[in-house]
């Protein structure tokens, strides 16, 4: 095998990667404030593409041309609008129902996800059927022998890990974030010691649903196209990558999200007739990693009073 | 306007069913929009008085008062429904549809409600049984019956093997796996052309020891639709189902269910089998879902993947949140409101998925036990009126 | 009076917190023994390690001569231990009757096939328990006997907690782990439920009680011994009387004068 073949595979194995981690850290950090599954995080992705595109289709009626400054207009507002609809989504349907049952809350939101799903696939014009997404980035090649590497596959791969360090950062050194990992580890302590409860949950839902934004964003740039549908499935592997990395850990969250694209690379480049089945095979493994150790790979943050 | 006496009589309750009976009789067979509109009005005025007046309360307490008795009428309500649609294939095919999906959700109270193991995938239980009956039922001899508890086998067995690995993890590990099957059923039989791919696979239609169910009886001169002989089997099977999953919940097993939903580690320290009570319960609802489809597919003669899809499988959790999460009785109005309203009122038919979640949504805030709550568990109610 | 449950050297750190420390407690058949420590010595993490809600960083614990260190809760409630919970753990949406029925596992048919077929001696053994749970819930109020379908969630905080007794009780276990039994209850009230303990105790004069509790007088009254924990180790032990007066006791629950 080539090694300029083994290499595209490589990089869109890590452009993957990077997307499900963003997903994944969405569902960590719901997990880790609040002890929630929160379902309808992969459809917020879909919307905040949806919300791009939209913005996109408005500009270009406006005749603003440069790329640049269209692509910022769109993650702008694709990215506060999601942050927005992740605080109204934890302020009126996660915060209220905090002390019901967990399966309560699982299910609250995955309804909200189908609402969202619906919406979009109803009220946006020909919603059902897949929009084309605009190439913003360029996709000149660099040819390093018989390696083709896309210019945009190297953005998109470079942004996606400078925000997830950048995230990381977030969480690990500044005061915003260090009132969120008090409140993940004990919630009662830190309204105690004065950090308001409510505020670092919709925080964290917003930090949540505008990476959820970026990653539809950046899978619409990706692949040229976007579908009311997609938010579902990287939702379930969002979560899954979360679970397997140990939920309520940033660092498993990221782990995961590259183990899944890992996996699901490798059925497609070892045994390429198997490609249909790339989902059910990562879907089996991680499931295999998870009865091997419970808690996840790096181990899961939470704990109950007995 | 009505008393709150100690043990009601049987009269409000019998005639609050026959008032429902005609109510499902008039609305499957309507297909006039106007006139469905007239029928969801006076239907609508008419809960609304009950509500108010107290005579809704009235008839829970007569119904739950006298079981036994309201258990047959309903069955004779059934009956009368199935002989005045005699002649409607539609309304009686909906109506079996209803029943299935009826069984399919009693299964899913049993996991869910009952015992608190989640399952999104009730969809794909169901189509494991069709699958099966289409695939055993069309390539073997095995007799319709017996095909129909082998999709029960089946489905059973699928959902230990799932469930087997992540018993001993959290809660939402169960959802994760059931989410996962629930998605990927689909494209697994889309992608496998063993199994007809797509393009789904016919199915031959059930016949009982010889008698084909396909052909409509003759009586007197008039034939019947052939889907009466479904309706009766559909019937039949609900009311096996029901009787096996009240029983269930109203003995020590329940219990330990309810026990283990509730608390599981005050559950184990008392002994209870918290994995092993799991698993019962996830097989048994499983077994339902499969039987329920396997007299789907042999009802219907031709399924294809899509039926069984992720949507189908949130339809079942719909059903059992909005009619009240445990509660048996509370599934078929869900069922029959989630089923039958779309296939009347054409114009919501594109807009249900997003009905139904905003419903759920509803009452997820505002009313979590359910439309009919579930209620308090009394071993052996038929003779125990005298204690307090 | 014979070793009923002996423990040496068990060990119990949860990262980076070490709640038992090389603890070693003896319990004697057919005595009550009160556990006392101030908050955070250990108690409640002791009663989880026995029941095998936690598994023992290190350490040994005999029950009867069996070795119970690693069995999981349920092994252990086989074996005959029951316990009521510091935070009340009642299923509160069961009836009252389920809810001590939850606590006789050991005794009821599990069978599927017996609980869904074989209806008749299903309600015989019904019957038989119904009677068992009312008897043992009028030793602890009259009125509660009565209640019996009635929701665990609608009745008294204290009601709830003597329901969580008989819970424990309905087993017959030969040891019995009461955690802060009175929490919450009046001078009154606490004393009547130690009358309705010691009323139980005289009906199974071979059941042994081991009680938490912070209330002295309470302890006085009712233990034949005490324990006392401090920082996961045992600090002495003796009669009531013998560590009231022990210094180090005194230091630990009040500090250095």
């Amino acid at each position: 095998m080539d090694i300029g073949f083994l290499a595209q595979y490589v990089l869109s194995g890590i452009m993957l990667g990077v997307v499900y981690a963003m997903v994944a850290v969405g569902f960590t950090l719901y997990f880790g404030v609040l002890d929630v599954i929160n379902f309808s995080h992969g459809d917020v992705l879909t919307a905040g593409a949806f919300v791009s595109l939209a913005t996109y289709l408005g500009l270009r009626a406006t005749g603003i041309d440069s790329p640049v400054v269209v692509l910022t207009i769109m993650l702008a507002v694709a990215l506060a609008t999601m942050a927005l609809l992740g605080v109204l989504i934890a302020k009126f349907f996660v915060l209220p129902l905090r002390h019901a049952p967990p399966f309560i809350t699982l299910l609250i939101t995955l309804m909200i996800g189908i609402a969202i799903r619906e919406s979009i696939r109803l009220f946006y014009p020909s919603g059902s059927n897949p929009q084309s997404f605009p190439q913003l980035l360029p996709k000149t090649a660099y040819h390093w022998g018989n390696l083709i590497v896309r210019q945009d596959t190297l953005i998109l791969i470079v942004t996606g890990l400078v925000v997830i360090a950048l995230v990381n950062l977030f969480i690990n050194r500044t005061r915003a974030g260090l009132a969120i990992r008090a409140v993940a580890q004990d919630g009662e302590t830190a309204k105690v010691m004065g950090i308001n409860f409510e505020w670092v949950v919709l925080l964290a839902f917003a930090l949540g649903s505008a990476l959820a934004a970026l990653a539809g964003v950046m899978n619409g740039l990706y692949y040229n196209e976007v579908n009311f549908g997609t938010g579902l499935m990287l939702g379930i592997i969002g979560f899954c990558a979360a679970v397997v990395g140990g939920l309520g850990n940033i660092y498993g969250a990221i782990l995961g999200g590259f183990l899944f694209a890992f996996l699901q690379t490798i059925v497609v480049v070892a045994v390429p007739s198997l490609t249909a089945y790339k989902d059910v095979f990562a879907f089996g493994v991680i499931i295999l990693l998870m009865v091997i150790k419970p808690t996840g790979m790096i181990g899961e943050v939470s704990s109950e009073r007995v | 306007m009505f008393s709150t006496d100690k043990s009601p009589g049987a009269l409000p309750a019998v005639l609050g069913v026959m008032a429902i009976a005609v109510f499902a009789m008039v609305l499957l067979r309507i297909h006039d929009q106007w006139g469905l509109l007239a029928l969801g009005v006076i239907a609508g005025i008419a809960l609304l008085l009950a509500v108010r007046t107290g005579a809704a309360a009235h008839f829970e307490r007569a119904f739950a008062a006298h079981e036994r008795l309201m258990n047959g009428v309903v069955v004779v309500a059934f009956l009368g429904v199935i002989a005045v649609l005699a002649k409607q294939d539609f309304s009686l095919l909906i109506l079996s549809t209803v029943l299935l999906y009826c069984v399919a959700c009693m299964g899913l109270s049993v996991q869910l409600g009952y015992c608190g193991v989640m399952n999104f995938a009730g969809a794909a239980f169901f189509g494991a049984g069709a699958y099966t009956a289409a695939v055993v039922g069309g390539h073997t001899g095995l007799p319709h019956l017996l095909v129909v508890v082998a999709g029960g086998i089946v489905a059973g067995l699928l959902g230990s093997v799932l469930l087997l690995p992540v018993l001993r993890t959290r809660g939402h590990y169960a959802a994760l796996i059931t989410v996962a099957f629930g998605i990927l059923f689909r494209s697994f039989l889309e992608v496998n052309n063993t199994l007809g791919g797509p393009q789904g696979l016919t199915v031959p239609g059930m016949s009982i020891f010889g008698w084909s169910l396909n052909k409509g009886l003759a009586i007197g001169g008039i034939t019947l639709s052939f889907y009466v002989n479904y309706a009766l089997v559909t019937l039949a099977l609900a009311i096996v189902v029901y009787v096996v999953t009240r029983r269930l919940e109203r003995s020590w097993v329940g219990m330990h269910f309810d026990a283990v939903r509730i608390d599981e580690l005050a559950a184990s320290t008392f002994g209870l089998n918290v994995q092993g009570l799991k698993i019962m319960a996830f097989v048994i609802g499983n077994v339902f879902a499969g039987m329920a489809g396997a007299v789907f597919a042999m009802m219907t003669g031709f399924i294809s993947p899509t039926d069984f899809d992720f949507p189908t499988s949130l339809v079942l959790i719909a059903i059992i949140m909005l009619g009240g999460i445990g509660n048996l009785w509370g599934i078929l109005p869900a069922a029959a409101f989630v089923l039958i309203l779309p296939e009347k009122l054409q114009f919501i038919q594109e807009y249900r998925f997003l009905l139904y979640a905003g419903a759920v949504i509803l009452v997820l805030l505002y009313r979590p036990a359910g439309l009919f709550p579930r209620r308090l568990r009394r071993h052996f109610p038929a003779k125990a009126v005298s204690r307090t | 009076m014979s070793a009923l449950l002996s423990c040496h050297g068990l060990v119990m750190r949860f990262r980076g917190l070490t709640a038992l420390d090389d603890l070693d407690l003896e319990i004697r058949r057919g005595e009550i023994l009160g556990l006392l420590g101030p908050n955070g010595s250990g108690k409640t993490t002791f009663f989880n390690v026995v029941t095998g809600v936690y598994k023992a960083s290190g350490g040994r614990i005999a029950f009867e001569s069996q070795d119970i260190s690693n069995s999981s809760p349920q092994a252990v409630y086989r074996a005959g231990i029951a316990r009521t919970f510091q935070r009340s753990r009642l299923c509160l949406p069961l009836t009252i009757f389920d809810n001590i029925m939850i606590g006789n596992a050991r005794h009821l048919n599990h069978g599927l096939w017996f609980n869904v077929v074989r209806r008749t001696p299903l309600r015989r053994q019904y019957e038989a328990c119904w009677e068992e749970a009312r008897e043992l819930l009028t030793i602890f109020n009259q009125a509660l006997g009565t209640k019996l379908l009635k929701a665990a969630g609608s009745v008294s905080m204290i009601d709830r907690r003597r329901i969580e007794v008989c819970r424990a009780l309905v087993s017959r276990p030969k040891l019995l782990l009461l955690d802060e039994p009175s929490a919450g209850m009046t001078h009154e009230e606490t004393n009547e439920l130690m009358d309705d303990i010691l009323a139980i105790r005289k009906r199974m004069p071979e059941l042994t009680i081991v009680i938490i509790e912070h209330g002295m007088s309470v302890i006085e009254r009712i233990t034949n011994r005490c324990v006392v924990l401090n920082y996961g180790r045992k600090l002495c032990e003796g009669t009531y009387g013998e560590i009231a007066r022990n210094a180090d006791v005194q230091q630990a629950y009040l500090g250095t004068s």
